[in-house]
């Protein structure tokens, strides 16, 4: 029986993605030590669409050739049995009731390749899309920004109401419990992130359409399927259909994907995901899996006049998203600030693919998705909130697991000096300037070894005309980095008096305040 | 003499007779009277210093007792490696936690609630280690732990404190020398915001009253000054090689007020330059005039 086998391999694999993704997090050190980006780094869509938006790609991003190789070898493999999604959609359709009379979506598998049409037409243009449905970031993005986060709430909430109900013998019990997960698979911290039930609920409905129909995701939607698809059409390990065969129909209905196997002409080799379950279903033992046997059947027919709108339609987006006022020259948006390390917008956002491993990883939370900041074109890209977390100075772990070179992987000192725009006071909601109370929490908390924020002693007057000696915050444009220390721990509730925009950002010869940018910038 | 003193003095004589922890009890109190109130010892190697320090308030046993479970309360507050002394030496954290399981602490606990992150205080401060080597737990502090406490203060009638440092039999505060804008230097007293919840950057209103309020309800065992490295400039985070002076000393006693006034001598200051010092030892919470402390120096 290869349906257990392949379960379990399967499993492993999950398991593994799983493993890494919970690994994606500081322990203290600069370093996480596991290659937590691997899914990413084998996924040839990823490496494909990456190649030809940017036309530069990550050394790593070689390894998807292994996939594309055995792919022309052995078929769909990486669908049936590795991908973490495809396994998930496997769990999420073993839901559904199994008989049903009309399956729906007879055609509708070729959707997938006019999606993929799309994705590598505005790929070929500039634009990387493909990150926003590519099955891998789209799990990694999903789980790193809802799922797990949600998860993380619902584990954290349960443990509180045990703990603050006080029980005896059960709270201590659960606290035991608690502290083995926190110290496992819970995360540090919890998570926050802006779009949260949004990134959660099209996880959910891409979960949910197995209801509709089992592995919907993969069998109608999935661009990396179908660009596996067009490369398993000539493998080398072929199914054949032995003359034992009596057209009883029994592989019909068990088949995970739209590949026809009851169907000995028309079997479509570009959708079969190797599961071998026409294999085991056979009462005749008729279907066997093996190499060179027999010839390739079923060519893709996907109507030459579809595939051409598609990719029409993929070139013609990259313009139409392009006639953004924030993609006009000269314009850059106060509170678009990119992660330290991250290329110039135009070539950050052909770089990035969106997968969320910067914003899990990134030890404050300050690191959130985009909605529409950076333009539709810019959707979940990573923009640093510095209210909700700062950049660590000392910190280098979203350069370093960024799959893509979107953002740089800079040594410490390099990272140090890159600025990601510049921190500015409001003086009428700082408490010295405008409130005569002595505070600079945002001179103590700036991190550069030479203060960017430095102080002024001054003797200002209350209401009653008092003098009072106090000190005010100044910001030294030379030394501020724009990590947003200053913000984060600004006392100031609600709006802060002292915020970081991205103006003076290392990253953009435009987007500076001072005639002369600062020295020091590892980008010129 | 009437009735009423003669039975108190009656009383208080047979419990000193027939308790047997009266005698005992009694002999260390009077070898603390007669002990320094503080003890600077400087030398090259900072787990000796610790050490010798220590013997010579008259041994970690004096403070720490068997089966006791100690919390210390270094400054992580920052994510600094321990040459840039933002926060608390590892070896002096790490010698304090050894001398007080020789003592027979049953548990020592180790934390902060540092600035930056947690995980990455306690790794690059290499306190983790330091505490991990001697036996001692690192405890990230948890946001359900901070109760409520009475503080009646000045500044602060009431604020959110973490619990471990109250449950804890014996507390030994671990502070670092360095400059701080707002206060001059932070030391022993500044040192106590690291157990603070709440959004403690607001007492930064009035720090000066706050940090004194803080000090009438958290009483250390010990308090030991770190000035292996101080920090004399661009503090209380650092960064610059420049800004830090070796000094190769640690100074030991049970007075904060005391430490803090002691301590502002080794930026070239007194304490009565720290405004901190002056309300604490206005308040009757220790002594500002080290004219009035015996204060041992030793070299090692």
């Amino acid at each position: 029986m290869l349906t257990r086998t392949r379960r379990i391999v399967q499993g492993l694999f999950l398991a593994l993605f799983l493993f890494l993704f919970i690994q994606t997090e500081s322990k203290g050190l600069d370093e996480l030590g596991y290659p937590v980006k691997l899914f990413l780094d084998f996924d040839p869509l990823i490496f494909l669409t990456t190649l030809l938006a940017s036309r530069a790609v990550e050394g790593l991003f070689w390894l998807s050739l292994i996939i594309v190789g055995l792919t022309v070898l052995l078929g769909r493999f990486f669908c049936g049995w590795v991908c973490p999604l495809g396994t998930l959609n496997n769990i999420a359709g073993s839901l559904r009731k199994k008989k049903r009379s009309k399956p729906p979506g007879a055609g509708w598998f070729r959707l997938k390749y006019y999606i993929l049409a799309f994705v590598l037409a505005s790929s070929v243009f500039g634009a990387q899309l493909a990150g926003v449905v590519d099955p891998i970031s789209l799990t990694i993005r999903s789980f790193s920004l809802a799922v797990y986060p949600a998860l993380s709430y619902a584990a954290t909430s349960f443990f509180d109401g045990i703990y603050r109900l006080n029980l005896p013998g059960v709270t201590p019990a659960s606290e035991i419990l608690y502290d083995v997960l926190k110290k496992t698979v819970l995360p540090f911290q919890q998570p926050w992130f802006l779009q949260g039930v949004f990134i959660g609920s099209l996880f959910l409905a891409v979960l949910g359409l197995n209801l509709v129909q089992r592995r919907f995701w993969c069998r109608f939607l999935c661009p990396l399927g179908a660009l596996l698809g067009l490369l398993s059409r000539h493998a080398v390990l072929r199914r054949e259909v032995s003359e034992e065969c009596d057209s009883c129909g029994a592989c019909a209905g068990v088949c995970q994907a739209d590949a026809l196997p009851a169907d000995r002409e028309k079997w479509r080799a570009s959708e079969c995901l190797v599961c071998n379950i026409c294999d085991d279903v056979c009462p005749k033992n008729a279907v066997s899996f093996g190499f060179l046997k027999g010839r390739p059947t079923g060519g893709l027919d996907l109507g030459r006049r579809n595939v051409v709108s598609a990719f029409l339609s993929g070139a013609f987006a990259v313009p139409l998203l392009r006639i953004s006022p924030l993609a006009r020259p000269r314009m850059s948006d106060a509170k678009l600030i990119r992660p330290p390390g991250a290329l110039e917008e135009p070539k950050f956002l052909q770089t990035c693919v969106r997968c969320g491993e910067c914003m899990k990883v990134c030890i404050t939370g300050g690191l959130q998705p985009t909605l529409l900041e950076a333009g539709l074109e810019g959707l979940w890209t990573p923009v640093l909130v510095p209210r909700i977390g700062f950049c660590e100075f000392r910190c280098t772990l979203c350069g370093q697991v960024c799959p893509t070179g979107a953002i740089k992987r800079l040594p410490l000192e390099e990272k140090q000096q890159v600025r990601l725009g510049h921190a500015a006071i409001d003086k009428g909601r700082c408490l010295p300037f405008a409130h005569a109370t002595p505070c600079i929490v945002c001179e103590e908390t700036c991190p550069t070894p030479k203060k960017a924020i430095w102080i002024e002693e001054v003797t200002v007057r209350d209401r009653e005309g008092n003098p009072i000696r106090l000190q005010q915050p100044h910001v030294d444009l030379t030394k501020c980095i724009g990590c947003g220390a200053c913000e984060k721990h600004c006392p100031v509730a609600d709006q802060p008096a002292i915020y970081v925009t991205s103006s003076g950002e290392s990253r953009s010869e435009e987007n500076q305040l001072l005639l002369q940018a600062p020295t020091g910038s590892p980008y010129k | 003499m009437n009735r009423r003193k003669f039975l108190k003095m009656t009383a208080a004589a047979s419990a000193g007779l027939v308790l047997p922890m009266g005698l005992p009890g009694l002999g260390r109190i009077v070898e603390a009277a007669q002990g320094p109130d503080l003890v600077v010892a400087k030398g090259a190697s900072t787990p000796q210093i610790v050490r010798s320090a220590l013997d010579a308030m008259g041994g970690m046993k004096r403070f720490v007792s068997k089966g006791d479970v100690v919390v210390l309360k270094p400054n992580i507050g920052w994510d600094r490696t321990p040459a840039y002394a933002a926060t608390t030496n590892p070896e002096v954290v790490g010698t304090l936690a050894k001398l007080c399981y020789e003592s027979g602490a049953k548990k020592v606990k180790v934390m902060d609630n540092p600035v930056s992150d947690a995980r990455r205080c306690y790794k690059q401060s290499g306190i983790a280690d330091a505490a991990a080597a001697a036996g001692a737990e690192m405890i990230f502090m948890d946001n359900r732990k901070y109760r409520e406490v009475q503080l009646n203060g000045t500044a602060l009638k009431t604020w959110p404190l973490y619990n471990d440092i109250f449950e804890a039999d014996k507390v030994i505060n671990i502070p670092i020398a360095k400059t701080h804008s707002l206060t001059t230097l932070t030391l022993a007293m500044k040192n106590w915001m690291g157990v603070m919840g709440g959004v403690r950057f607001r007492v930064h209103q009035r720090i000066d009253e706050s940090l004194v309020d803080l000090i009438r309800v958290i009483k250390p065992t010990l308090t030991v000054l770190d000035a292996v490295r101080i920090l004399t400039a661009n503090g209380p985070t650092g960064g610059d090689l420049d800004d830090v002076k070796r000094l190769d000393t640690v100074v030991v006693g049970t007075d904060q007020v005391a430490i803090d006034s002691f301590g502002a001598t080794l930026f070239g200051m007194k304490g009565s330059d720290l405004n901190t010092v002056k309300l604490a030892a206005k308040a009757g919470l220790g002594v500002m005039d080290l004219a009035k402390l015996n204060i041992k120096r030793i070299s090692v």
